[in-house]
């Protein structure tokens, strides 16, 4: 019974494929270079992939920042329960605790959406961790204060970050094809091969890093991190391998059911830049993710960084190129999911606090 | 990956073909014009040559025809079909501006006065130029796509003769309106001297397509 609580991070799972298929494939798709169901299956597959090879680092990184969060259990309270003989009570507290963290991140997704505001679930979820944080956590305690403060800080700091080093790279890449590669291709048939080439090699690298980068979103708060020191399972899943690799079928069966209007609405509104421009871009974001990724040790935002590799790309043409009122919408997203969320995690945090404290 | 063959591609030598084929008719256009010019013409000649551009623009039909069918088969992306139809029916077009002014001629027993002939033969001649220039760009996006992403300044060319034959057209134009005769007349030889013309708008608008095609196409 306690597993229905992992339906919570799953369906988390589910609405991100939904929405990030359209960040690695939307441009091909909506222009016709690949086939959607081409595309949905290279997506699934490489999420994934990327999840099953990569993604527990993350899921490490998440559960670290929930468990001085105080939304997972950290090991001496493990081992208080151990000795209390509250293991099962604990396990049952902290899988609703994740499962009220993703409600207030998909909540947060809803009202933003239902505003007709940008919107970001990865960062409404982190959002929601550390506002759940600073109900329960204790600022005060200058050891909690020396691990979140950081975190605070590197979550932050990717809002700028991200964006900037996505388009930074996507600035190189343009300007190197831009000026050495261009000219090389023999002709038309040539430059379509090298298109459709560049477009599946993005799409399923971007797939990956999605599976690297998203997966632990889904599943870290349902992972026991001091299971190994314990012995004794005091949340739903022990293994950060399982857990990422949960965490990216998730995703993927969000590709695999409902990808397709957002894939093709989100492909058409970015479809007006160049087709090398756009895998190039792809390939920036990707980087960038899975950059961000080893360097942070925390999800970020694969819409962040097609914003910038966006941005990167046009400023290859000059300034006048760049749309900097586009910042402004993003920069709601950017602020606003995961205060939003944070705010609502606060809210239930005080109002279940008889139960949870 | 850059050595890439694109000898053979059986859609480059299709469009190739068929961009021949229109020349052809405008070749055999050439001819009826030249020969309505003569003074002794007799409308029994302009009919054989007439029905000559009549067989040349079927022949380009079909040629257009085999260059769409071949595409579906293609290894080219949805968007450079639909480019490579728009530039190959733009084609098509001039093949039927030229045999629609060789009928309509004929039915109507038309033939300009003397004094308009240097400058028409001029306009079909300068559309033949640049017919030639249009057959090099479309090749060039077969065998050197990059340098012609590179530098498309061979589009400016045929640019710049339609210039040319717009004026000539304008002068054209002033002349007949100031003629003596009837202004159904008038109209009557406006409307053929807007047929020669429209030729060379077909072939700017396709070094248009092309040049849009570029654009589009760049990193």
């Amino acid at each position: 019974m306690i597993y229905l609580l992992l339906f919570a991070g799953l369906f988390m799972g589910w609405s991100l494929g939904t929405n990030d298929a359209a960040n690695a494939f939307g441009t091909a798709v909506a222009t016709n270079v690949v086939k959607y169901r081409t595309a949905v299956i290279i997506i699934a597959l490489l999420v994934v992939a990327g999840a099953f090879i990569g993604g527990s680092n993350n899921i490490d990184k998440v559960a670290e920042l929930s468990t001085s969060n105080e939304v997972i259990a950290s090991e001496s309270q493990v081992s208080e329960a151990i000795e209390n003989n509250t293991v099962e009570t604990l396990r049952l507290k902290t899988a609703i605790k994740a499962a009220i963290i993703f409600t207030c991140a998909g909540l947060t997704v809803f009202i933003m959406s239902y505003l007709k505001f940008p919107v970001s679930a990865n960062q409404s979820i982190t959002g929601a961790i550390i506002g759940w944080g600073l109900f329960y956590a204790d600022y005060a305690n200058p050891e909690i204060l020396a691990i979140n403060l950081p975190q605070i800080g590197k979550f932050a700091s990717t809002w700028i970050l991200n964006p900037l080093g996505a388009g930074l790279i996507s600035y190189i890449l343009v300007w190197i094809f831009h000026k050495f590669v261009e000219e090389k291709f023999s002709s038309l048939s040539h430059y379509d091969k090298i298109v459709k080439t560049g477009y599946l090699f993005a799409g399923a690298f971007a797939s990956y890093s999605i599976g690297t980068n998203s997966s632990a979103n889904v599943t870290a708060l349902y992972y026991d991190a001091a299971f190994n020191k314990t012995g004794v399972a005091a949340n739903l899943l022990t293994d950060a391998r399982v857990a990422a690799t949960i965490g990216g079928v998730a995703i993927a069966l969000g590709v695999l059911t409902y990808s397709k209007r957002v894939m093709m609405t989100v492909g058409s509104s970015i479809a007006d830049i160049s087709q090398i421009d756009g895998f190039l871009v792809i390939i920036a974001m990707a980087l960038t993710v899975v950059i961000m990724g080893k360097w942070m040790g925390i999800p970020v935002s694969t819409s962040q960084a097609v914003v910038g590799a966006v941005l990167g790309a046009g400023l290859t043409r000059g300034k006048e190129n760049v749309h900097l009122g586009v910042f402004k919408n993003i920069a709601i997203a950017w602020v606003s999911s995961p205060t939003v969320a944070g705010l609502l995690a606060y809210i239930v945090a005080l109002a279940t606090q008889k139960y949870f404290a | 990956m850059f050595n890439h063959k694109t000898k053979n591609n059986p859609v480059h030598m299709l469009i190739m073909e068929q961009i021949n084929d229109v020349e052809n008719c405008l070749i055999q256009f050439e001819s009826f014009i030249r020969a309505s010019s003569a003074q002794d013409v007799s409308f029994d000649s302009l009919n054989t040559l007439a029905k000559g551009i009549i067989e040349a623009e079927a022949v380009a039909d079909v040629s257009l025809r085999k260059m769409i069918d071949s595409l579906s088969g293609s290894s080219f992306l949805t968007a450079t079909r639909q480019d490579l139809i728009s530039i190959a029916t733009g084609c098509d077009a001039v093949a039927n501006k030229c045999e629609n002014y060789a009928k309509m001629s004929v039915v109507q027993n038309f033939v300009f006065p003397d004094e308009y002939n240097e400058d028409l033969l001029r306009i079909v001649s300068i559309s033949r130029k640049q017919f030639d220039v249009l057959r090099k760009s479309i090749s060039l996006l077969f065998s050197d796509f990059g340098g012609l992403l590179k530098d498309h300044s061979i589009l400016d060319e045929i640019r710049k003769y339609e210039t040319e034959i717009d004026k000539i057209e304008e002068s054209l134009y002033e002349r007949i309106f100031k003629m003596d005769i009837s202004l159904p007349e008038k109209m009557q030889m406006s409307d053929f001297a807007d047929k020669i013309a429209d030729i060379s708008d077909i072939i700017e608008n396709l070094a248009d397509k092309i040049q849009i095609m570029l654009v589009t196409r760049k990193a």
